[in-house]
Protein backbone atom coordinates (compact mmCIF):
# COMPACT_ATOMS: atom_id res chain seq x y z
CA UNK A 1 0.00 0.00 0.00
CA UNK A 2 1.57 3.48 -1.22
CA UNK A 3 0.25 6.11 1.20
CA UNK A 4 0.72 9.95 -0.09
CA UNK A 5 1.13 12.91 1.98
CA UNK A 6 0.38 16.03 0.29
CA UNK A 7 1.81 19.24 1.79
CA UNK A 8 4.10 22.18 1.55
CA UNK A 9 5.42 21.39 4.81
CA UNK A 10 2.62 22.99 7.47
CA UNK A 11 2.34 21.75 10.68
CA UNK A 12 -0.91 20.17 9.91
CA UNK A 13 0.79 17.82 7.10
CA UNK A 14 3.49 16.64 9.85
CA UNK A 15 0.20 15.68 11.92
CA UNK A 16 -1.30 13.98 9.38
CA UNK A 17 1.51 12.28 8.39
CA UNK A 18 2.14 11.14 12.60
CA UNK A 19 -1.49 10.00 12.30
CA UNK A 20 -1.33 8.06 9.25
CA UNK A 21 1.45 5.60 10.27
CA UNK A 22 -0.59 5.29 13.83
CA UNK A 23 -2.95 4.06 11.64
CA UNK A 24 -0.91 1.82 9.55
CA UNK A 25 0.31 0.53 12.57
CA UNK A 26 -2.76 -0.36 14.04
CA UNK A 27 -4.02 -1.88 10.56
CA UNK A 28 -0.75 -3.74 10.15
CA UNK A 29 -0.49 -2.99 6.75
CA UNK A 30 2.73 -2.96 4.92
CA UNK A 31 2.70 0.61 3.56
CA UNK A 32 5.10 3.26 1.84
CA UNK A 33 5.38 6.37 2.67
CA UNK A 34 5.66 8.99 0.52
CA UNK A 35 5.68 13.12 1.07
CA UNK A 36 4.77 14.96 -1.52
CA UNK A 37 5.91 18.85 -1.13
CA UNK A 38 6.42 20.53 -4.24
CA UNK A 39 3.09 22.95 -5.48
CA UNK A 40 3.13 21.44 -9.07
CA UNK A 41 2.97 18.12 -8.01
CA UNK A 42 0.04 18.61 -5.44
CA UNK A 43 -1.41 19.96 -8.21
CA UNK A 44 -1.75 17.50 -10.03
CA UNK A 45 -4.04 16.03 -7.56
CA UNK A 46 -8.11 16.98 -8.01
CA UNK A 47 -7.19 19.12 -4.40
CA UNK A 48 -7.94 22.83 -3.21
CA UNK A 49 -6.52 22.39 0.22
CA UNK A 50 -3.24 20.75 1.83
CA UNK A 51 -2.70 18.36 4.06
CA UNK A 52 -4.65 15.93 1.25
CA UNK A 53 -4.07 12.32 2.21
CA UNK A 54 -3.75 10.08 -0.77
CA UNK A 55 -4.00 6.15 -0.26
CA UNK A 56 -2.93 3.65 -3.76
CA UNK A 57 -3.28 6.92 -6.02
CA UNK A 58 -6.91 7.59 -4.16
CA UNK A 59 -7.88 11.02 -2.70
CA UNK A 60 -8.65 10.22 0.67
CA UNK A 61 -9.04 13.67 2.03
CA UNK A 62 -8.17 17.22 1.33
CA UNK A 63 -7.90 20.48 3.54
CA UNK A 64 -8.98 18.98 7.06
CA UNK A 65 -6.93 16.20 9.48
CA UNK A 66 -9.22 12.99 9.13
CA UNK A 67 -9.63 11.18 12.71
CA UNK A 68 -7.71 7.94 13.07
CA UNK A 69 -10.28 5.93 12.81
CA UNK A 70 -11.64 7.35 9.47
CA UNK A 71 -7.96 6.44 8.38
CA UNK A 72 -7.65 3.19 9.42
CA UNK A 73 -11.16 2.27 8.11
CA UNK A 74 -9.89 3.64 4.51
CA UNK A 75 -6.29 1.68 4.94
CA UNK A 76 -8.40 -2.15 5.51
CA UNK A 77 -11.21 -1.11 2.75
CA UNK A 78 -8.40 -0.86 0.46
CA UNK A 79 -6.20 -3.85 1.98
CA UNK A 80 -9.06 -5.96 1.53
CA UNK B 1 29.47 52.36 33.01
CA UNK B 2 27.68 54.69 29.99
CA UNK B 3 27.48 51.42 27.73
CA UNK B 4 26.01 49.06 30.37
CA UNK B 5 23.80 52.01 31.29
CA UNK B 6 22.34 52.22 27.62
CA UNK B 7 22.33 48.12 27.65
CA UNK B 8 19.90 48.24 30.87
CA UNK B 9 17.99 50.72 29.18
CA UNK B 10 17.07 49.01 25.85
CA UNK B 11 16.34 45.81 27.71
CA UNK B 12 13.59 47.99 30.22
CA UNK B 13 12.59 49.14 27.20
CA UNK B 14 11.77 45.82 25.04
CA UNK B 15 10.34 44.22 28.31
CA UNK B 16 8.24 47.56 28.82
CA UNK B 17 7.06 47.25 25.53
CA UNK B 18 6.38 43.40 26.25
CA UNK B 19 4.50 43.30 28.83
CA UNK B 20 2.41 46.37 28.03
CA UNK B 21 1.25 44.45 24.98
CA UNK B 22 0.63 41.12 26.79
CA UNK B 23 -1.57 42.92 29.44
CA UNK B 24 -2.94 46.05 26.93
CA UNK B 25 -3.67 44.78 23.44
CA UNK B 26 -3.66 40.56 23.61
CA UNK B 27 -6.23 39.50 25.33
CA UNK B 28 -9.56 40.61 24.69
CA UNK B 29 -7.91 41.15 20.88
CA UNK B 30 -5.82 38.32 20.20
CA UNK B 31 -7.17 35.63 22.37
CA UNK B 32 -10.85 35.54 21.04
CA UNK B 33 -9.12 35.95 17.53
CA UNK B 34 -7.31 33.15 17.30
CA UNK B 35 -10.50 31.42 18.24
CA UNK B 36 -12.37 33.05 15.36
CA UNK B 37 -9.17 31.90 12.95
CA UNK B 38 -9.51 28.24 14.29
CA UNK B 39 -13.07 28.07 13.87
CA UNK B 40 -13.04 29.42 10.42
CA UNK B 41 -10.17 26.90 9.63
CA UNK B 42 -11.87 23.58 11.30
CA UNK B 43 -15.58 24.48 11.00
CA UNK B 44 -16.01 26.66 7.33
CA UNK B 45 -15.87 23.95 4.71
CA UNK B 46 -14.01 25.54 2.38
CA UNK B 47 -16.62 24.53 -0.80
CA UNK B 48 -18.73 27.06 0.59
CA UNK B 49 -16.57 29.86 -1.30
CA UNK B 50 -14.40 28.37 -3.14
CA UNK B 51 -17.60 27.06 -5.63
CA UNK B 52 -18.08 30.34 -6.62
CA UNK B 53 -14.13 30.51 -8.22
CA UNK B 54 -15.04 28.33 -10.83
CA UNK B 55 -13.76 28.92 -14.57
CA UNK B 56 -17.06 29.56 -15.49
CA UNK B 57 -18.16 31.64 -13.02
CA UNK B 58 -18.87 35.17 -14.01
CA UNK B 59 -16.57 37.99 -13.45
CA UNK B 60 -18.51 39.87 -10.68
CA UNK B 61 -19.07 37.25 -8.35
CA UNK B 62 -15.65 35.46 -8.86
CA UNK B 63 -13.40 38.08 -7.92
CA UNK B 64 -15.57 39.19 -4.64
CA UNK B 65 -15.58 35.65 -3.65
CA UNK B 66 -11.72 35.26 -4.44
CA UNK B 67 -11.73 37.86 -2.11
CA UNK B 68 -14.12 37.02 0.83
CA UNK B 69 -11.71 33.59 0.73
CA UNK B 70 -8.85 35.97 1.04
CA UNK B 71 -10.27 37.04 4.21
CA UNK B 72 -11.75 34.22 5.49
CA UNK B 73 -10.45 30.84 4.46
CA UNK B 74 -6.67 31.28 4.33
CA UNK B 75 -4.79 32.29 7.57
CA UNK B 76 -2.17 29.74 6.97
CA UNK B 77 0.14 28.83 3.87
CA UNK B 78 -1.56 25.19 4.01
CA UNK B 79 -4.60 26.58 2.27
CA UNK B 80 -3.18 30.13 0.63
CA UNK B 81 -0.93 28.07 -1.57
CA UNK B 82 -2.60 25.34 -2.86
CA UNK B 83 -6.06 27.49 -2.66
CA UNK B 84 -4.13 29.97 -5.10
CA UNK B 85 -2.41 27.56 -7.62
CA UNK B 86 -5.93 25.93 -7.68
CA UNK B 87 -8.06 28.84 -8.67
CA UNK B 88 -5.11 30.00 -11.29
CA UNK B 89 -4.67 26.86 -12.72
CA UNK B 90 -8.17 24.91 -12.65
CA UNK B 91 -10.48 28.02 -12.01
CA UNK B 92 -11.47 31.96 -12.42
CA UNK B 93 -7.79 32.36 -13.57
CA UNK B 94 -5.02 34.58 -12.92
CA UNK B 95 -6.99 37.69 -12.20
CA UNK B 96 -8.98 36.36 -9.29
CA UNK B 97 -6.15 33.58 -8.14
CA UNK B 98 -4.05 37.42 -7.35
CA UNK B 99 -7.00 38.86 -5.81
CA UNK B 100 -7.25 35.68 -3.07
CA UNK B 101 -3.35 36.27 -2.58
CA UNK B 102 -3.37 39.95 -2.08
CA UNK B 103 -6.39 39.79 0.07
CA UNK B 104 -4.91 37.08 2.23
CA UNK B 105 -1.95 38.36 4.48
CA UNK B 106 -3.57 41.82 5.02
CA UNK B 107 -7.53 41.22 5.63
CA UNK B 108 -7.61 37.97 7.69
CA UNK B 109 -9.33 38.13 10.78
CA UNK B 110 -5.99 37.77 12.67
CA UNK B 111 -4.30 40.96 11.59
CA UNK B 112 -7.05 43.16 11.48
CA UNK B 113 -8.29 42.59 14.70
CA UNK B 114 -5.21 43.06 15.91
CA UNK B 115 -4.43 46.28 13.77
CA UNK B 116 -8.15 47.58 14.86
CA UNK B 117 -6.93 46.97 18.75
CA UNK B 118 -3.51 48.28 18.99
CA UNK B 119 -3.47 50.85 16.47
CA UNK B 120 -6.75 51.73 15.99
CA UNK B 121 -10.05 50.87 14.31
CA UNK B 122 -9.87 53.48 11.52
CA UNK B 123 -6.39 52.16 9.95
CA UNK B 124 -8.01 48.60 10.43
CA UNK B 125 -11.17 49.54 8.43
CA UNK B 126 -9.15 51.58 6.10
CA UNK B 127 -6.84 48.22 5.72
CA UNK B 128 -10.07 45.86 5.01
CA UNK B 129 -11.50 48.67 2.43
CA UNK B 130 -8.08 49.16 0.40
CA UNK B 131 -7.38 45.96 0.12
CA UNK B 132 -10.65 44.78 -0.77
CA UNK B 133 -10.51 47.20 -3.46
CA UNK B 134 -6.83 47.17 -4.73
CA UNK B 135 -6.85 43.32 -4.09
CA UNK B 136 -9.68 43.28 -6.90
CA UNK B 137 -8.39 46.05 -9.02
CA UNK B 138 -4.06 44.25 -9.24
CA UNK B 139 -6.25 41.14 -9.80
CA UNK B 140 -7.93 42.38 -12.73
CA UNK B 141 -5.07 44.29 -14.17
CA UNK B 142 -2.72 41.28 -13.97
CA UNK B 143 -5.61 39.45 -15.71
CA UNK B 144 -5.77 42.14 -18.28
CA UNK B 145 -1.79 42.29 -18.98
CA UNK B 146 -1.53 38.38 -18.82
CA UNK B 147 -4.90 37.19 -20.61
CA UNK B 148 -3.45 35.43 -23.67
CA UNK B 149 -2.29 32.35 -20.92
CA UNK B 150 -5.69 32.82 -19.53
CA UNK B 151 -7.23 31.49 -22.67
CA UNK B 152 -4.63 28.57 -22.50
CA UNK B 153 -5.88 27.30 -19.29
CA UNK B 154 -9.61 26.76 -20.33
CA UNK B 155 -9.17 23.07 -20.99
CA UNK B 156 -7.85 22.36 -17.39
CA UNK B 157 -10.41 23.04 -15.60
CA UNK B 158 -12.09 20.30 -13.72
CA UNK B 159 -15.04 19.75 -11.35
CA UNK B 160 -12.95 20.45 -7.76
CA UNK B 161 -14.55 23.97 -7.99
CA UNK B 162 -17.94 22.04 -7.99
CA UNK B 163 -18.11 20.60 -4.65
CA UNK B 164 -20.73 22.38 -3.01
CA UNK B 165 -21.22 22.72 0.89
CA UNK B 166 -23.39 24.67 3.29
CA UNK B 167 -22.64 26.42 6.35
CA UNK B 168 -24.55 25.21 8.97
CA UNK B 169 -26.86 27.66 10.84
CA UNK B 170 -25.06 26.06 14.59
CA UNK B 171 -21.54 27.14 12.29
CA UNK B 172 -23.21 30.70 11.85
CA UNK B 173 -23.99 31.43 15.71
CA UNK B 174 -20.82 29.85 16.75
CA UNK B 175 -18.69 31.71 14.67
CA UNK B 176 -20.60 35.31 15.17
CA UNK B 177 -20.44 34.62 19.32
CA UNK B 178 -16.60 34.14 18.69
CA UNK B 179 -16.49 37.46 17.03
CA UNK B 180 -18.86 39.20 19.70
CA UNK B 181 -16.39 38.51 22.16
CA UNK B 182 -13.78 40.02 20.07
CA UNK B 183 -15.91 43.03 19.24
CA UNK B 184 -17.51 43.28 22.89
CA UNK B 185 -13.99 43.28 24.75
CA UNK B 186 -12.32 46.14 22.05
CA UNK B 187 -15.17 48.29 20.69
CA UNK B 188 -15.16 51.74 22.96
CA UNK B 189 -18.75 52.54 23.22
CA UNK B 190 -20.82 53.71 26.42
CA UNK B 191 -23.08 51.14 26.69
CA UNK B 192 -19.94 48.39 26.89
CA UNK B 193 -17.55 51.30 28.63
CA UNK B 194 -20.09 51.82 31.17
CA UNK B 195 -19.37 50.65 34.77
CA UNK B 196 -22.63 48.72 35.83
CA UNK B 197 -21.62 47.66 39.59
CA UNK B 198 -18.73 47.77 41.95
CA UNK B 199 -16.92 45.09 44.01
CA UNK B 200 -14.72 45.97 46.63
CA UNK B 201 -12.13 43.52 47.24
CA UNK B 202 -10.31 43.72 50.53
CA UNK B 203 -6.74 43.21 49.08
CA UNK B 204 -4.30 46.10 50.50
CA UNK B 205 -0.59 46.65 48.61
CA UNK B 206 -2.25 46.54 45.33
CA UNK B 207 -1.98 49.90 44.87
CA UNK B 208 1.80 49.80 46.25
CA UNK B 209 2.39 46.67 43.67
CA UNK B 210 1.19 49.21 41.25
CA UNK B 211 3.48 51.78 42.15
CA UNK B 212 6.61 49.70 42.43
CA UNK B 213 5.37 48.18 38.51
CA UNK B 214 5.58 52.03 37.20
CA UNK B 215 8.77 52.22 39.07
CA UNK B 216 10.14 49.50 37.45
CA UNK B 217 9.06 49.54 34.28
CA UNK B 218 9.19 53.26 33.66
CA UNK B 219 7.20 54.74 30.80
CA UNK B 220 6.87 58.08 28.77
CA UNK B 221 2.80 58.86 27.77
CA UNK B 222 3.91 61.59 25.84
CA UNK B 223 6.20 59.30 23.91
CA UNK B 224 3.33 56.71 23.02
CA UNK B 225 4.74 54.18 25.59
CA UNK B 226 2.49 52.35 28.24
CA UNK B 227 2.64 51.57 31.66
CA UNK B 228 1.95 48.27 33.16
CA UNK B 229 -0.75 48.38 35.91
CA UNK B 230 -1.25 45.49 38.68
CA UNK B 231 -3.74 44.24 36.14
CA UNK B 232 -1.80 43.97 33.26
CA UNK B 233 0.21 41.60 35.72
CA UNK B 234 -2.95 39.47 36.73
CA UNK B 235 -3.54 38.87 33.46
CA UNK B 236 0.27 38.30 32.25
CA UNK B 237 0.51 35.82 34.72
CA UNK B 238 -3.18 34.25 33.74
CA UNK B 239 -1.68 34.23 30.49
CA UNK B 240 1.61 32.19 30.61
CA UNK B 241 -0.21 29.26 32.94
CA UNK B 242 -2.92 29.11 29.74
CA UNK B 243 0.04 28.68 27.91
CA UNK B 244 1.28 25.55 29.88
CA UNK B 245 -2.23 24.11 30.38
CA UNK B 246 -2.84 24.37 26.60
CA UNK B 247 0.68 23.17 25.72
CA UNK B 248 -0.58 20.03 27.49
CA UNK B 249 -4.33 19.94 27.07
CA UNK B 250 -4.64 20.92 23.38
CA UNK B 251 -1.14 19.62 21.44
CA UNK B 252 -3.09 16.14 20.66
CA UNK B 253 -6.70 17.67 21.85
CA UNK B 254 -7.58 16.42 17.91
CA UNK B 255 -7.38 12.70 19.10
CA UNK B 256 -9.64 13.08 22.37
CA UNK B 257 -10.16 15.83 25.09
CA UNK B 258 -7.46 15.53 28.31
CA UNK B 259 -7.74 16.93 32.20
CA UNK B 260 -5.66 19.54 30.89
CA UNK B 261 -7.87 20.74 28.13
CA UNK B 262 -10.67 21.33 30.55
CA UNK B 263 -8.21 23.57 32.95
CA UNK B 264 -6.66 25.14 30.00
CA UNK B 265 -9.73 26.06 28.90
CA UNK B 266 -11.26 27.27 31.65
CA UNK B 267 -8.33 29.66 32.49
CA UNK B 268 -9.02 31.16 29.05
CA UNK B 269 -12.60 31.97 29.92
CA UNK B 270 -11.17 33.51 33.39
CA UNK B 271 -8.22 35.36 31.59
CA UNK B 272 -10.74 37.30 28.80
CA UNK B 273 -13.09 38.19 32.31
CA UNK B 274 -10.53 39.64 34.51
CA UNK B 275 -9.29 42.01 31.29
CA UNK B 276 -13.05 42.76 30.98
CA UNK B 277 -13.50 44.21 34.37
CA UNK B 278 -11.76 47.56 35.37
CA UNK B 279 -9.79 47.68 37.87
CA UNK B 280 -8.59 50.44 40.22
CA UNK B 281 -6.16 49.85 43.22
CA UNK B 282 -6.12 52.27 46.92
CA UNK B 283 -4.98 52.43 49.68
CA UNK B 284 -7.93 50.09 51.51
CA UNK B 285 -8.54 47.29 49.06
CA UNK B 286 -9.22 46.79 45.00
CA UNK B 287 -12.04 48.28 43.57
CA UNK B 288 -13.42 46.22 41.07
CA UNK B 289 -15.72 47.87 38.25
CA UNK B 290 -18.41 45.43 36.34
CA UNK B 291 -18.59 46.91 33.01
CA UNK B 292 -20.98 46.41 30.19
CA UNK B 293 -18.04 44.63 28.50
CA UNK B 294 -17.84 41.50 30.83
CA UNK B 295 -21.41 41.24 30.61
CA UNK B 296 -21.15 41.36 27.01
CA UNK B 297 -18.31 38.58 27.03
CA UNK B 298 -20.11 36.75 29.78
CA UNK B 299 -23.34 36.48 27.48
CA UNK B 300 -20.89 35.02 24.73
CA UNK B 301 -19.14 32.88 26.16
CA UNK B 302 -22.66 31.30 27.69
CA UNK B 303 -23.48 30.83 23.87
CA UNK B 304 -20.58 29.45 23.03
CA UNK B 305 -20.36 26.63 25.59
CA UNK B 306 -23.97 25.78 24.90
CA UNK B 307 -23.53 25.32 21.11
CA UNK B 308 -20.06 23.61 21.62
CA UNK B 309 -21.88 20.94 23.98
CA UNK B 310 -24.85 20.67 22.61
CA UNK B 311 -24.69 21.26 18.97
CA UNK B 312 -21.45 20.12 17.68
CA UNK B 313 -20.02 16.49 17.03
CA UNK B 314 -16.77 16.63 19.82
CA UNK B 315 -14.84 15.88 17.34
CA UNK B 316 -15.56 19.12 15.45
CA UNK B 317 -14.59 20.61 18.23
CA UNK B 318 -11.44 19.07 19.18
CA UNK B 319 -10.51 19.89 15.61
CA UNK B 320 -11.83 23.65 16.37
CA UNK B 321 -9.61 23.84 19.46
CA UNK B 322 -6.68 22.24 17.61
CA UNK B 323 -6.52 24.73 14.93
CA UNK B 324 -6.53 27.29 17.18
CA UNK B 325 -3.67 26.40 19.21
CA UNK B 326 -2.23 25.67 16.42
CA UNK B 327 -2.40 29.18 15.36
CA UNK B 328 -0.72 30.65 18.66
CA UNK B 329 1.51 27.79 18.72
CA UNK B 330 2.74 29.11 15.09
CA UNK B 331 2.46 32.85 15.55
CA UNK B 332 2.92 34.00 19.26
CA UNK B 333 6.46 33.21 19.77
CA UNK B 334 7.42 35.39 16.82
CA UNK B 335 4.99 38.06 17.79
CA UNK B 336 6.76 38.30 21.51
CA UNK B 337 9.95 38.30 20.49
CA UNK B 338 9.35 40.87 17.87
CA UNK B 339 7.45 43.43 20.17
CA UNK B 340 10.39 42.74 22.65
CA UNK B 341 12.55 44.19 19.60
CA UNK B 342 10.03 46.67 18.73
CA UNK B 343 10.90 48.22 22.34
CA UNK B 344 14.50 48.23 21.91
CA UNK B 345 14.55 49.79 18.89
CA UNK B 346 11.87 52.32 20.06
CA UNK B 347 14.87 53.60 22.69
CA UNK B 348 17.32 54.01 19.42
CA UNK B 349 15.09 55.69 16.88
CA UNK B 350 15.13 59.79 17.33
CA UNK B 351 11.73 60.85 16.59
CA UNK B 352 13.21 63.57 14.21
CA UNK B 353 14.15 60.83 11.73
CA UNK B 354 10.90 59.56 10.99
CA UNK B 355 9.15 63.04 11.40
CA UNK B 356 11.59 64.37 8.41
CA UNK B 357 11.00 61.76 6.76
CA UNK B 358 7.00 60.57 7.21
CA UNK B 359 5.91 63.19 9.17
CA UNK B 360 3.47 64.19 6.34
CA UNK B 361 1.50 62.65 4.09
CA UNK B 362 3.72 63.18 0.86
CA UNK B 363 4.87 61.12 -1.80
CA UNK B 364 8.48 60.71 -0.05
CA UNK B 365 6.91 59.64 2.69
CA UNK B 366 4.56 56.90 1.29
CA UNK B 367 7.39 55.78 -0.50
CA UNK B 368 9.21 55.61 2.14
CA UNK B 369 6.69 53.89 3.90
CA UNK B 370 6.01 50.75 0.93
CA UNK B 371 10.31 50.61 0.27
CA UNK B 372 10.37 49.55 3.86
CA UNK B 373 8.09 47.39 3.59
CA UNK B 374 9.01 45.37 0.34
CA UNK B 375 12.49 45.19 1.90
CA UNK B 376 11.91 44.45 5.42
CA UNK B 377 10.35 41.28 6.41
CA UNK B 378 8.91 40.41 9.67
CA UNK B 379 6.72 37.67 10.68
CA UNK B 380 2.84 37.33 10.64
CA UNK B 381 1.10 40.09 12.83
CA UNK B 382 4.92 42.16 14.10
CA UNK B 383 4.29 44.39 11.52
CA UNK B 384 1.37 45.58 13.53
CA UNK B 385 4.14 46.91 16.65
CA UNK B 386 6.66 48.17 14.25
CA UNK B 387 3.69 50.06 12.42
CA UNK B 388 2.49 51.19 16.12
CA UNK B 389 5.69 52.24 16.93
CA UNK B 390 6.52 54.40 13.93
CA UNK B 391 3.20 56.16 14.51
CA UNK B 392 4.20 57.34 18.28
CA UNK B 393 7.26 58.07 16.82
CA UNK B 394 5.39 60.82 14.86
CA UNK B 395 4.31 58.93 11.47
CA UNK B 396 1.69 60.17 9.18
CA UNK B 397 -1.48 57.96 9.66
CA UNK B 398 -1.14 58.19 5.10
CA UNK B 399 2.66 56.42 5.30
CA UNK B 400 2.02 54.38 8.11
CA UNK B 401 -1.05 52.70 5.96
CA UNK B 402 0.98 52.78 3.00
CA UNK B 403 3.67 50.51 5.17
CA UNK B 404 1.16 48.65 6.23
CA UNK B 405 0.07 47.64 2.86
CA UNK B 406 3.36 46.63 1.45
CA UNK B 407 4.27 44.52 4.62
CA UNK B 408 2.45 41.59 4.66
CA UNK B 409 1.55 40.99 0.87
CA UNK B 410 5.65 40.96 -0.44
CA UNK B 411 8.34 39.05 1.52
CA UNK B 412 10.92 37.13 -0.17
CA UNK B 413 9.19 33.85 0.46
CA UNK B 414 5.72 34.93 -0.84
CA UNK B 415 7.55 36.20 -3.90
CA UNK B 416 9.56 33.06 -4.65
CA UNK B 417 6.45 30.65 -3.60
CA UNK B 418 4.68 32.89 -5.99
CA UNK B 419 7.45 32.70 -9.22
CA UNK B 420 7.28 28.97 -8.71
CA UNK B 421 3.47 28.78 -9.51
CA UNK B 422 2.84 31.76 -11.93
CA UNK B 423 6.41 32.47 -13.68
CA UNK B 424 8.94 35.03 -12.38
CA UNK B 425 7.93 37.43 -15.06
CA UNK B 426 4.42 37.68 -13.63
CA UNK B 427 5.39 37.53 -10.08
CA UNK B 428 7.65 40.55 -11.00
CA UNK B 429 4.89 42.58 -12.64
CA UNK B 430 2.58 41.61 -9.29
CA UNK B 431 5.17 43.24 -7.04
CA UNK B 432 5.81 46.25 -8.88
CA UNK B 433 1.45 46.51 -8.81
CA UNK B 434 1.66 45.87 -5.18
CA UNK B 435 3.98 48.24 -4.61
CA UNK B 436 2.45 51.23 -6.60
CA UNK B 437 -1.15 50.30 -4.85
CA UNK B 438 0.39 50.52 -1.71
CA UNK B 439 1.78 53.56 -2.29
CA UNK B 440 -1.85 54.88 -3.52
CA UNK B 441 -3.53 53.32 -0.46
CA UNK B 442 -1.20 55.50 1.47
CA UNK B 443 -1.96 59.38 0.15
CA UNK B 444 -5.52 58.59 -0.24
CA UNK B 445 -5.86 57.23 3.05
CA UNK B 446 -3.30 60.29 4.48
CA UNK B 447 -5.51 62.79 2.18
CA UNK B 448 -8.56 61.50 4.27
CA UNK B 449 -7.34 62.18 7.60
CA UNK B 450 -5.72 65.58 6.41
CA UNK B 451 -9.92 66.40 5.59
CA UNK B 452 -10.05 65.47 1.70
CA UNK B 453 -13.98 64.64 1.86
CA UNK B 454 -14.85 60.80 1.83
CA UNK B 455 -17.30 60.98 -1.02
CA UNK B 456 -14.08 62.21 -3.38
CA UNK B 457 -12.21 59.47 -2.18
CA UNK B 458 -14.70 57.05 -3.09
CA UNK B 459 -15.19 58.51 -6.43
CA UNK B 460 -11.67 58.06 -6.77
CA UNK B 461 -11.72 54.47 -6.08
CA UNK B 462 -14.92 53.97 -7.86
CA UNK B 463 -13.62 56.03 -11.04
CA UNK B 464 -9.84 53.51 -11.03
CA UNK B 465 -11.75 50.34 -10.35
CA UNK B 466 -14.61 51.07 -13.51
CA UNK B 467 -11.59 52.06 -16.05
CA UNK B 468 -10.03 48.60 -15.14
CA UNK B 469 -13.39 46.73 -15.60
CA UNK B 470 -13.78 48.67 -18.36
CA UNK B 471 -10.33 48.08 -20.20
CA UNK B 472 -10.90 44.08 -19.11
CA UNK B 473 -14.23 43.87 -20.94
CA UNK B 474 -12.97 45.73 -24.00
CA UNK B 475 -9.55 43.19 -23.81
CA UNK B 476 -11.65 40.43 -23.68
CA UNK B 477 -13.60 41.28 -26.41
CA UNK B 478 -11.28 42.20 -28.81
CA UNK B 479 -9.15 38.85 -27.62
CA UNK B 480 -12.37 36.88 -28.07
CA UNK B 481 -13.25 38.56 -32.09
CA UNK B 482 -9.04 38.22 -32.59
CA UNK B 483 -9.32 34.05 -31.88
CA UNK B 484 -13.15 33.73 -34.01
CA UNK B 485 -11.24 35.48 -37.00
CA UNK B 486 -8.14 33.54 -36.21
CA UNK B 487 -10.34 30.18 -36.76
CA UNK B 488 -12.61 31.71 -39.57
CA UNK B 489 -9.81 31.96 -41.18
CA UNK B 490 -7.51 28.92 -40.74
CA UNK B 491 -11.06 26.50 -41.80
Amino acid sequence: MQVKILGIGCPKCKRLEELAREAARETGVEATFVKVTDVPSIMAYPILGTPALVINEQVKSAGRIPQKAEIVAWMKELEG
Amino acid sequence: MELSNLALRLFQGGLGNLAAYLAAHVLLCLVPAFFVAGGLAALVPKEAVTRFLGRNTPRYISYPAAAAAGSLLAVCSCTIVPLFAGIYKKGAGLGPAITFLFIAPAANILALAYTGVAIGGDIALARIVLSWTFGIGIGMIMALIFRRDDVTHDEDTNDVFAMQAKVPARTWVFMLALVAILVFGTLKVGLLTNTYARLTLPIAGVDRFQAALYRLLPFDASKGEEGVSAQGVVMIVLLALTGISAWLGLDKVDQGFNRWTGLSLGLVVLTLLVAAVGMVPHADGLDVFLTGKLFGVMLALGVIAYLAKRSFDPFEIQQWLWESWRFVKQIFPLLVVGVFFVGVLRQIIRPEWIESLAGHNTLLGNMAGVVFGVFMYFPTLVEVPIANMFLSLGMHRGPLLAYLMSDPELSLQSILILSTIIGRFKAWTYVGWVALFSLLSGLLYGAWVDGTSLLLIILYLVGLLGVLAFGLTWAERRSRRAIVAGQTRTS
